[in-house]
């Protein structure tokens, strides 16, 4: 308590900027009253500094100047020896059980205090670690999200690329429709041309044929009996002639 | 028809394959068969037919004039173009698409303004080791206790703790 109070007395005598560490970042909540708008500054990071565990350091600075090292401790000791010769303070039983209880006090604290200042220690540390956890989660998931965004608006950018492609597919099968049609007639004429030639060849194959045909039969029907016997007993002495000439023949 | 080539634009498909979201993908995939399809149709057609040899045709057909009536009227001939009934539908997708697209960009640049403010407020707040409870409260207001509407402690609802 005491500490506080000099403490506060001293921050307003002095008008001390932030004690605590750390740069400030940005505006912190500004004083509302009308009188003074300056930002807050940040909380102290440790208390006071003390000496005996309760007389303020603060104390010992002040008489430093006028009595030295010693000086509060010879005021201590003269006020204590004031107070008991003067009998302020009388010595009683609820004396004794202040000075043990307080020495247990004392002891407990010595020994249990770094035990226990470690696990608040610790318990502090997971908070701010789970809070700024949560802030970075926070930070990286906005910004995959603007990425994201600035993605999606380049991929709507190329939406004229699908209509040049479905023009693109119209122009060609317009196009194959004209070389289709033109194909088309060209073959036709052509055929009607061919049959045409078609035609006439297979008229004039038929006319051959048939005056073939015509000369051979009257051909055949010409030949008499008389004409007949005449042509086979030619051809027999002609094949006697052939056959003597080539007795001869093979004789020689 | 030389013109009729020219109205071809060049599509860069490894430009629009990149563009193409992946819920999009097997409609891209369709269309690009499709397009593929009609290109290699239209490159196994030649551009024009062979020509008709008429002084062959003239020589060999007996019958005198027709091969010269085939050809007055081959000649005569005029092919009509077909008819692009498409153009008109295609440029209302266009339209419709661009019109959609606007609106989707505005949305999603006041989305991103949004996350750009938030951001701005995460990137400015104060080191969480010097707020204390009440700036907490100022710069996470969800988590402030509501004390008017839970008078008593905790505060919020007990199935909340």
């Amino acid at each position: 308590m005491l500490s506080r109070l000099v403490l506060l007395s001293a921050s307003s005598l002095k008008g001390s900027g932030p004690i605590g560490a750390g740069v400030v970042q940005a505006t912190r909540c500004l004083r509302t009253s009308s009188q003074s708008l300056a930002p807050v500054p940040p909380l102290p990071e440790e208390g006071g500094k003390v000496r005996h565990g309760i007389f303020p350091e603060e104390f010992f600075q002040l008489l430093y100047p006028k009595t030295g090292v010693t000086g509060p401790y010879m005021l201590g000791t003269g006020l204590l020896c004031y107070l008991l010769s003067k009998e302020i303070y009388i010595v009683n039983h609820e004396t004794i059980y202040a000075l043990t209880i307080g020495g247990i006090i004392v002891y407990c604290v010595k020994k249990f205090g770094p035990g226990f200042a470690e696990f608040a220690d610790k318990i502090y540390e997971e908070q701010l670690a789970k809070a700024e956890a949560a802030k970075e989660s926070s930070i990286s998931i906005l910004a995959k999200s603007i990425e994201a965004e600035k993605k999606e608006q380049w991929r709507v950018e190329g939406r004229g690329l699908l209509f040049d492609a479905k023009r693109n597919n119209v122009a060609m099968l317009l196009e194959t429709n004209m070389r289709e049609r033109l194909h088309m007639v060209t073959n036709e004429v052509k055929r009607r041309l061919d049959y045409q030639i078609a035609l006439q060849n297979l008229h004039r194959r038929m006319q051959q044929e048939h005056m073939i045909n015509w000369v051979e039969k009257s051909v055949v029907s010409s030949i008499t009996p008389q004409q007949e016997k005449e042509s086979i007993a030619k051809c027999i002495a002609d094949l006697k002639a052939l056959a003597k000439t080539s007795q001869a023949q093979a004789a020689a | 028809m030389a013109g009729r080539r020219a109205a071809l634009k060049a599509v860069d498909w490894l430009a629009f394959a990149e563009r193409v979201p992946p819920n999009q993908r097997s409609k891209f995939n369709a269309l690009k068969t499709r397009s593929d399809a009609i290109a290699a149709k239209l490159a196994t057609l030649p551009e024009t037919p062979a020509a008709i040899d008429w002084s062959y045709y003239r020589s060999a057909v007996a019958k005198p004039g027709l091969v010269d009536e085939f050809e007055k009227k081959f000649k005569a001939l005029k092919i009509p173009e077909p008819v692009d009934t498409q153009a008109t539908i295609i440029s209302a997708q266009e339209a419709d698409a661009n019109e959609s697209a606007k609106a989707y960009i505005e949305a999603s640049n006041a989305r991103i303004a949004s996350y750009e403010k938030k951001l701005e407020k995460f990137k400015n707040m104060i080191p969480f080791e010097q707020m204390t409870m009440e700036e907490y409260y100022d710069a996470f207001p969800e988590t402030k206790l509501d004390k008017v509407k839970n008078p008593y402690w905790p505060h919020k609802p007990i199935a909340d703790l």
